[in-house]
Parts: structure tokens; sequence; C-alpha cells
């Protein structure tokens, strides 16, 4: 069990600094030497209003999901802190501002509505801003040396990370936040720590490397640039936006570009061109900008064309959900194309895999000639983690495009149906090595052909070499002990790490259940998956969609209905939600 | 329609009572319970064993969380009344939030009285009416091996002997010229001195005290006309006051405590007060008391919540719940609020 497992929510208005907060706190508790996982959730219309929390998990030992209530709630808005009332904990912390500009009635006031045994932590906050600070705009920091007071956490780390943030806006700016944080840290220490245990007990931070905050996004954009990315395209949308702008900072100052182009269908034709034409390139999208991809995929597919798509899942279908966090492109990644369209599809599970499974996703598309798209989603790409700065070694990063040889030059086959499916691939314009590269199926030389025996020979070579990518691609792990099992519990994307820590707890319990992260999507390790259910009475699959599209494509593997856990709640899977789920199953087993 | 709403302000013996009576009295109310302190009801008497280290924290708590929400009332705990307006039957929560309400009982209890001289001192001196009070307690308790007690109510007696079980040197300042309980009788002071002499306290008569000084951070001395004493921490023990000063302006009769009729209500309609910040009428003395003790609280606190809900109950207080000294029934309220 973690000693410390705290999870603290700000909550506010757009405007108020909300995330701002949550952010500083994440980097104050990681400098602290924590592990933090961080996730905000913001309305989808730009600015101006509409709710805003950041859900900070904090704890002395590794953390991989969030919990679905919170333990501290740091409310800058009180209107908008009453939704978030249902997620508290039991016993929860509140703080809130007790000294209002107005009389406020008890209909439209959050502690009207808190729980009993919710324990109250009032501050002044405007007040304390404006005394500090002249103002009250430093509200958020005030409430967040509120909260580090009274659980007499040190200082030192919020004041290095606000320093690092407002430093460059010029010391008045500065010392104006660090005033304010201050004043709400005395008045907490002083007036509030006998309310709340202190939180002690973080990691020795001189133990192991250095440890950096990193989001899903974030850690996509600097595994592309690892991986030698030379040209961006891509069309603004949420949640993919962060990657773009990442890279149109960066990719420059690498000799690199980011196009904006005119909406998905461009961005991808674009990313096929570079590709074409030997340069390596990717795009970033969710949803609806994926839908629109689906013809020019196909083309990829066709014309064996390398691609790298990012599909950063959000709740859908249509505009949908766009700031709420879903898994529901599973289909539409793997089957989501006319013809017979075989893509590889890949979906990692952290912050770190972020990195690692882009920067696979490369090497992957270029040696298998083909679109890879990694499926990322909402929560994963949003979310910060504190962990060791992702670095690619040598061979990660080793291009494995596979070239004519010279002999075969003036009698070059593009789309030679070899025994892996994988043909040698020239750069365009090479001397003896020109072919056509066209949509139409074609034949070995590239020629449009549309005979029988044809389009058998071509198709079974494109499905052939997907299936042979296999081989690259990362097998399914397993976290179980030894033997049968009374419940597995198979799981992708970011609920893994729900799932994860669910099973951890089941075995701590004495329970016989497991665990499969599969990462690879299409194609499938078939035999290992089939395995591991094998071993296990039961299969449950949790998802983040409404009908349980990794149990369509898995599920015959198993000799009797898994069961599925599908939530479209637009929120991650609480580990405990899934451990309870696990604790029916085992139970329902035994009788 | 909006639910009728009666509220209960404190968390004590009295209101914990009350809670539930008014929910059988009135079903379809909304019932609200406002208490200062952060923590759900507990024993306060038991607090001396707990700092004792004699129960667990969990003992001190009475009925779980479940216990209200079964019952459909609204705890708010950690939340203070600073004022109400009985005119507009509105009261004022510390953190300006507006509590509209049909009917209220008061029932916020007593707080510590401080006399002068002692007052000027009152961060070196501690008290035990609360929770935290008694974790106050616990903590210094592992840093000193000596405690002054200063004052003979009868939490102090209680309060003694828990200390004496864990080891402490005690020294038992004994007011002779005190104007409360035992020091208004020679017979039980000279006994209650004997009781603690012959555990292991010493007892000192020492009415005038000089002045405290905080010489270390585990040392405070003590100058008084008896001489000059050490100890490593300062409690006082000189009963309770009421705690009613929120309610200066609000119109309602308060003398020492809450005037209330021999039905707990105020001068005001549907507003009782009950418990040990009620002053209640008697005929026998033919004049108010106040009560003490837990189970007179709760007893008055039955009584306010079925008289709130519309029934005519008298109380009955036994005069054995009043403090006979030298077989004459005793007003205990006779003290002003330092």
């Amino acid at each position: 069990m973690l000693r410390v497992d705290v999870t603290v929510e700000v909550c506010g208005t757009a405007g108020d600094g909300t995330i701002a907060a949550g952010g500083l706190l994440n980097q104050a508790m990681s400098e602290s030497g924590f592990s933090v996982l961080g996730f905000d959730s913001y309305p989808a219309e730009i600015r101006g209003f509409g709710r805003c929390v950041t859900r900070s998990r904090i704890g002395d030992r590794d953390i991989s999901a969030l919990e679905d209530t919170a333990n501290v709630l740091i409310s800058l808005d009180d209107s908008q802190s009453r939704a978030r009332i249902p997620f508290l904990a039991p016993n929860a912390a509140v703080f809130f501002d007790s000294n209002p500009p107005t009389y406020i009635q008890e209909e439209d006031s959050l502690t009207s509505l808190l729980e009993p045994g919710t324990v109250l932590c009032g501050l002044p906050i405007a007040d304390l801003a404006t005394e500090a600070s002249g103002s009250a705009r430093g509200r958020n920091l005030t409430a967040l040396g509120g909260f580090a007071g009274a659980f007499g956490l040190d200082p030192a780390p919020f004041r290095k990370v606000i320093t690092r943030k407002f430093e460059a806006k010029g010391a008045q700016v500065l010392d104006a936040n660090l005033r304010c944080f201050e004043a709400g840290y005395d008045f907490g220490r002083e007036q509030l720590s006998d309310r709340v245990p202190e939180i002690f007990g973080p990691r020795n931070i001189t133990e192991g490397p250095e440890r950096v905050m990193l989001s899903g996004n974030l850690a996509i954009g600097r595994a592309a640039i690892d991986a030698g990315l030379k040209l961006y395209f891509g069309y603004p949308i949420t949640p993919a936006t962060p990657i773009m702008e990442y890279l149109a900072a960066k990719l420059p100052e690498q000799g690199g570009q980011v196009v904006q182009m005119e909406d998905e269908i461009a961005s991808i034709a674009a990313v096929l061109g570079s590709y074409y034409a030997g340069s390596i390139s990717m795009t970033a999208t969710s949803g609806p900008g994926f839908a629109l991809m689906t013809e020019l995929i196909g083309l990829g597919v066709m014309a064996e064309i390398p691609a790298v798509i990012l599909n950063a899942q959000r709740g859908g279908p249509s505009t949908g959900l766009p700031t709420k966090t879903e898994q529901s492109d599973l289909h539409a990644a793997v089957f989501g194309g006319p013809g017979d369209s075989p893509r590889i599809v890949i979906a990692p599970t952290n912050v770190e895999e972020c990195y690692h499974f882009t920067m696979k996703s490369f090497r992957i598309a270029e040696k298998y000639q083909t679109p890879v798209i990694v499926l990322t989603d909402f929560f994963l790409d949003n979310r910060v983690e504190n962990l060791p700065m992702p670095k690619a070694g040598e061979e990660e990063k080793a291009h494995d495009n596979l070239y004519p040889s010279e002999s075969d030059k003036g009698n070059y086959k593009r789309y030679a149906a070899t025994d892996s499916g994988i043909s040698p691939r020239s750069i365009p314009g090479t001397e003896g090595f020109q072919y056509t590269a066209t949509g139409l199926e074609h034949t070995e030389e590239g020629i449009p052909d549309y005979s029988a025996d044809n389009h058998m020979l071509m198709s079974a070579k494109r499905h052939r070499k997907i299936q042979a990518a296999l081989a690259d691609l990362p097998a399914p792990e397993v976290i179980s002990p030894d033997g049968a099992l009374d419940v597995g519990v198979i799981s992708w994307g970011s609920t893994f790490g729900s799932v994860l820590e669910a099973v951890h707890t089941a075995h701590e319990h004495g329970m016989k259940v497991g665990a499969m992260k599969i990462t690879s999507l299409f194609p499938y390790h078939e035999d290992l998956i089939r395995a591991f259910m094998n071993r296990c009475d039961e299969i449950l699959i949790p998802e983040l969609n409404f009908g349980g599209q990794l149990a369509d494509l898995i599920g015959r593997l198993h000799g009797k209905d898994v069961i599925r856990m599908n939530r479209a709640t637009g929120v991650p899977i609480a580990p405990s939600l899934i451990l309870k789920e696990i604790e029916t199953l085992v139970m329902e087993g035994g009788k | 329609m909006a639910r009728e709403h009666l509220v209960i302000v404190g968390n004590g013996p009295a209101a914990d009572e009350a809670a539930p009576f008014l929910r059988k009295g009135v079903p379809d109310a909304r019932i609200t319970i406002i208490g200062r302190e952060v923590v759900s009801y507990y024993r306060p008497d038991l607090l001396p064993d707990f700092v004792a280290g004699k129960i667990a924290e969990e003992d001190l708590w009475v009925n779980p969380l479940q216990f209200y929400k079964e019952r459909d009332i609204k705890l708010r705990l950690g939340q203070n009344v600073v004022s109400v307006d009985f005119s507009k039957m509105e009261l004022a929560l510390e953190h300006k939030e507006v509590v509209r309400f049909d009917g209220m009982i008061i029932a916020t209890g007593g707080k510590h009285r401080i006399p002068e001289p002692l007052a000027r001192f009152r961060e070196l001196v501690l008290t035990l009416k609360t929770v935290a009070d008694a974790k106050v307690w616990i903590e210094k308790l592992t840093r000193v091996e000596s405690v002054l007690v200063i004052g003979c109510d009868l939490t102090s007696v209680v309060f003694t002997k828990a200390i004496l079980s864990l080891g402490k040197q005690v020294t038992f300042f004994f007011d002779p010229s005190s104007p409360h309980l035992f020091g208004r009788s020679e017979s039980i002071r000279e006994q209650l001195a004997h009781k603690m002499s012959d555990l292991g306290a010493e007892v000192v008569d020492c009415s005038k005290i000089a002045k405290l000084v905080q010489t270390r951070e585990d040392l405070i001395e003590v100058t008084t006309e008896a001489g000059q004493f050490r100890a490593g921490a300062v409690g006082a023990f000189f009963g309770m006051v009421p705690d009613v000063k929120f309610l200066t302006g609000s119109g309602l009769h308060i003398e020492r405590g809450i005037l209330v009729d021999e039905y707990l209500q105020t001068n005001f309609k549907r507003i009782y007060a009950a418990g040990d910040c009620a002053q209640v009428y008697h005929p026998e003395l033919c004049d108010y008391w106040v009560s003490i003790g837990y189970s007179n609280a709760r007893e008055l606190g039955r009584i306010a919540a079925l008289n709130l809900a519309g029934e005519e109950v008298q109380t009955e207080a036994p005069l054995s719940s009043i403090f006979k000294i030298d077989g004459r029934p005793i007003n205990t309220s006779w003290w002003m609020e330092a």
C-alpha cells in the first residue's frame, strides 16, 4: 500500500489560474521527491467561462493511475467547486475562501453541500493575496500556499517552481507571486495544520536519475525530434494540438519545419508526399480529423508509403466531447478503411511509452512501408508524470528502409512480392529505380492491373507484410503469479495504469489475478494473448468506450465470452472500480 | 414548497440528543446541526481518559456519520455561527454564508472560564474542553514531567487523576477563595484536598497568582503568594461559562446564559436553548439555573426538540442534578464571563 497517496484537486473558473496552480503543485511535489500523476480538465470553449479542474495524485511510490475521488479540494470558485463534491473522498479536506467579498445564501454555498466529516479549511484567500501583493490576482498561489502550509509541506520546492515560472516576467511579478504563496502558507501552517495530517516521506531525491514533469504530448513531440523528424503537417485539434505547438517551437531548431495545413486531408496527403520523397514526417490529430484521413491512409496502404499518424482519442463520435477522454477509435484505427487495408496500430499506456512508441512508429513505418497509427487518448496526452527523461538508444533511432540493391537497377520491382511482403523501396528520382506509385491496384512493377490473380497476389503481400511486423512490435506484457488464475484483466492504452494498480491490490489481498497489457493492437500477438487467456477462468476487459472495442477484437480468442467493463464517461476508470469488478468475479467464481 | 428548516447550533450532548428527537417529531423538516469543532459529536466527559491513554480516539465518538445520514440530519462541522437575526430568521456563518431557518435550538454549551489574573497569561495556560485541547495535552505530556493544575472544578479532579496515572508530577493549586463549586464548601474542599494528596498530587492552597513566565519550552515558572513553582505545563480549570457571546445584540434575553422558560423557549417564538448555554427558570429555586453535566444537557436537548416539534414538555430537572452543598441547592451560574 502507498504510505502517501493523496489526490488533490484545484477547481476554479477559466481565468482563475486553476491550471497554473495545479501545474505548480505537480512540479513542487515532484521537486520534493514524490511521485506525481496530474491531469487537467477544462472546458472545450476557449476562454472566459467554464469549470477548470486539475487533479494530482501524489505518492511516495510509483503511480500509474488516477483515483476517482479526491482527498483535497482547493476551491478558487465555490460555484464551480460544488460540482466536485460528489468526487470527494470521505473526510476530504476542502480549502475555500472564508471571507468572500459578499454574503452568500446557503443555496449558493460550497460548505452547505459538503458531507459530514469533510474537513473545512477556510482561509481568507482574496484578503491574504491582496494584503500580500496589492491585488487578488495571486489568489491561486495563496490557496496553494494554504494547502502546503496546512499539510506541513516544505515550502522551498514551491518557492523554487514559482520562481521558475515567474522570473521571466520580472522581479515585481515574481515577488508578488511569492508573497501571495507565503501569506497562504503561513496562514495554513498556523491556523489549519491541526485539521489535517502532515504529509511525510518523499522519496530520497538523491536516489536514481533526475525526474522531470512530462506530459504524453510533450513526450511524443520529443520522441519525434529524437527520431529525426523533418516535417510535421497538421491541423489543430484537441487534444493533439500541444504536439504541434511543441514541434513548432522546437523543430526549426533542428532544421525541420512545421506546416499548418488547411485541414487533416491535406495534412496526411503532405505526410505521404514527404515520405514518398524520402523525408521523415508525421501528423497528429483526433477522431474527427482521423476520419477525414481515411481515404489517404488507404492510399498509403496501397502505394506502400510510410506514414506516422498520431490519433489522440477524445470522446466521440463527431465533435463529441473535445476535452474528455475515450478509447473509442480502436475500430476506426484498425478497420476504418475501405478495401482490405491492413495497417499497424500501436497504443502506449503511459508517458514513457508515448516517447518510445512514437520513436518506434517511425522505424516500423519505414521498415514495413505502411502507415502506422499511434493511438493515445486525452488522458494520456494531457496527464503529466514525473519520470526520468526518456531517451532513445541509437538502435531505436536507426532507420530501417530496405533499399533496392544495385543489381536490380533497370529491372526494379518496387512492389516485388517477397516472402516477408517487404519490397525494396527506392527514393523517387534515383536513376534506374523509378517507379509509379498509385492508389490503383498494381503489379509488382507498379503498373495498374485489376486482374484477379494480381489482386490476390498483392493483397496477400500487403497482409503478409503487416503480420511480419509482429516481430518488431512490442509483445503483450503479463503481470501475474504463475499458474491458473481466477481472473485475467486485459487492457490497452491509458486504462492499463488503472488495471495495474487494481491487480497489484488484488495480489495484496491474496487473489489469483493477472493483468495483460496489449500495446500492439494490429497486428496483435494472438498466440501470447490466447496463452494468457487459457490460464484464466474469466477474462475482464475494461475499456473507455461504450461497446468494448478491444473485447470485440480479441474476445474470440477466449474459450468463452469475455467480460466487458465498458465506460463512456469521459473520465479515466479508477483502479478501485476495476478492483471491485475483480473481487466480484473472484467471489462468483468461488461459489 | 420549501421544507421547513430547523437548525441546531452546537454539537455537544444537548444538540446531539435534540437532533434525532427533532427528526422524529418533524419527519419532513430539513434539520441541520452547525458545530464549531471539525469533528462530530463525542463524549466530552471521556476526554481525561483519552489524555491518559486509557481509551483510543475512536472510543470518544458517539455516533457514526451514517447515523446522521440515515436520519437525514445535515452536519455542518467546523462552521462557526457569528450572528443571528431573529427578525429575519437568518444566521450568518463566519465564512459569510447566510442560512435561513424556521426554528432553532441553541445548544452551544459552555466555554472555559479563565479568571483574572490568569487571563493575562492565557497563552501559557491549557484547558480541556475539546478533542483538540486533549490532543494538545497529549502532545505536551510527551515532553513534560510535571503539571500544575489551577482551580477546582469537576474536570480538574478527573484530569488530575488522569495525569497522575501517567506518572506525571501534579501540583494542585487549591484556591480557597474561589467562588465556584468546591470552593464554596469547607468540608468538600478538605475532602478533595485529602483525596488529591492520597493520589499523589501536591496540594497547595493558593488564591493569588502573580505571574507566569515561560523560561524554557518545557518549563513555566509560576509566582504566587505561596511561593514560586515550576511546571512543564499549566492547566486552568475554573468551570464553564455559557458560550453565547455570538448572540450579543440579537435581541435574545441573556443574563449569563440564554434565559428560557421551563419549556426551554427563549423570548423568541420557535427559538429554544438547551444545555450549558441556557439559564432555565426553575420554580423551586425561584431563579434561573444553568445545567451542568452530560446527562442534564442531553435531557434538556431532548425537551427542547420535543417542544420545537410542537409538544409542551416542561423541564423537570431533578434536584439531585443541581448540586447541593451543605444541604442547599446551588445555582451554579453565579460567575460572570471574564
